[in-house]
């Protein structure tokens, strides 16, 4: 097993560091995202990887295996805090600045990694795309999607799995990478 | 459970658009079904990259120091939580079999079992209710693996000691006594061979049995 996910995985500081060590800005712009105030972001951070880490599943994957769930666990953790403060107008002006993909020269995280989206997302069908935009640049709920596309609930769901699985086969999984 | 697969909620979980009560189910599903886990493990991974596009942003100096505090200050106590994945995935698995009173019983019984957690989420299985033998049966039911590697048996209330047997046409082999834990009384069961009949005695009187199939 990767040296870091097994420290993580056995509860090792040495695992929790060298895991915000690399991954703890896109961990931070994925709260930031979510919730604008910088310290509640950062709150977010730490509560997440160090739940996580004190509790750790019997981690099997690789290294970026464990970055994608941490990420997932961060976002996770933003959303549980914006709904629970309520924070209905970060979330709209969240909304407001919608698909930071559709604006191509602003900076990324990983600008190759965000031309590589910017070509996977462009070659889902649009009802797909707009939804799965909406949901994670959007932050908001199958609910809010549903009224704002006017679609079924059920659609929405299926068009947000549909988009993620050709996602997944374009962006990361072996047999489907063009690049 | 394992027929109740998470579905396209395997993409919706790692967006956060679950409800706290799906969320739950799938983290708890993934922890017992592999192919859900692997699903969803591709859905962290889009998910991960959607968010190469977020703008960048840079921690402070504080955080870092800060998430190193926490983590020096809290006690190394490996076995406390490590197993707490696969104990909340048993009690998920006893919930649906509407074992609810059992599930917290269970965590804790569990989490001194690792062997038991780690065979119980790696498995597929099945469940099986024990039909009454006796005027004064004990309600219990039965996991195992489809594969026949394991079986565990649950009892609500036993009422006194439980001594489990496996039951065939030619003989019955003693499987041994079920142990108290709490308001309930478990057996974990690593058979060399597929065990199809088991029956539950107490004070040498039949009171409970089930059929096994795989």
């Amino acid at each position: 097993m990767d040296e870091l996910v097994e420290a993580f995985a056995e509860r090792r500081p040495l695992g929790l560091e060298q895991a915000y060590a690399l991954w703890s800005p896109l961990f931070l712009s994925v709260a930031r995202h979510i919730i604008s105030d910088r310290a509640d972001a950062e709150d977010c951070v730490h509560d997440a990887l160090l739940r996580v880490w004190r509790a750790p599943n019997r981690f099997s994957g690789n290294r970026e295996m464990l970055k994608a769930y941490l990420a997932t666990c961060v976002r996770n953790e933003a959303l549980t805090t914006l709904r629970r403060e309520s924070r209905h107008d970060a979330r709209a002006l969240k909304a407001a600045r919608l698909a930071p993909v559709s604006a191509v020269d602003a900076p990324s995280v990983d600008p190759v990694e965000t031309q590589r989206l910017q070509g996977a997302l462009a070659r889902l069908p649009e009802e797909q795309r707009i939804a799965l935009m909406l949901a994670y640049y959007g932050n908001k709920t199958q609910v809010e999607i549903a009224k704002e596309v006017d679609a079924p609930l059920g659609t929405i769901k299926s068009r947000i799995s549909m988009a993620m699985r050709k996602l997944h086969t374009e962006l990361v999984s072996p047999e489907g990478s063009r690049w | 459970m394992t027929e109740h697969h998470v579905g396209e909620d395997a993409e919706l979980y790692p967006l956060g658009l679950l409800d706290d009560d799906a969320a739950r189910n799938v983290e708890l599903h993934i922890a017992l079904c592999s192919a859900c886990a692997q699903r969803v493990a591709q859905a962290q991974a889009v998910a991960a990259s959607l968010a190469a596009a977020l703008p960048p942003a840079t921690p402070s100096p504080a955080l870092e120091r800060r998430l190193r505090e926490s983590a020096r200050s809290q006690p190394s106590a490996k076995s406390r939580a490590s197993l707490f994945p696969f104990a909340l995935a048993a009690a998920f698995a006893l919930a649906l079999l509407g074992l609810g009173w059992q599930t917290l019983v269970l965590r804790e019984r569990l989490q001194s079992d690792d062997v038991a957690l780690v065979t119980m989420v790696h498995s597929h299985f099945n469940h099986v209710s024990m039909a009454p033998e006796s005027a004064n049966p004990v309600a219990a039911k039965i996991l195992y693996a489809r594969d026949g590697s394991w079986i565990y048996i649950i009892a609500d209330k036993p009422g006194g000691a439980l001594h489990a047997f496996a039951r065939t046409s030619a003989a019955t082999t003693d499987l041994g006594v079920l142990a108290r834990s709490g308001e309930a009384a478990t057996l974990l069961l690593h058979p060399r061979e597929r065990i199809r009949s088991i029956v539950l005695q107490r004070a040498g009187t039949n009171v409970a049995s089930a059929k096994l199939t795989y």
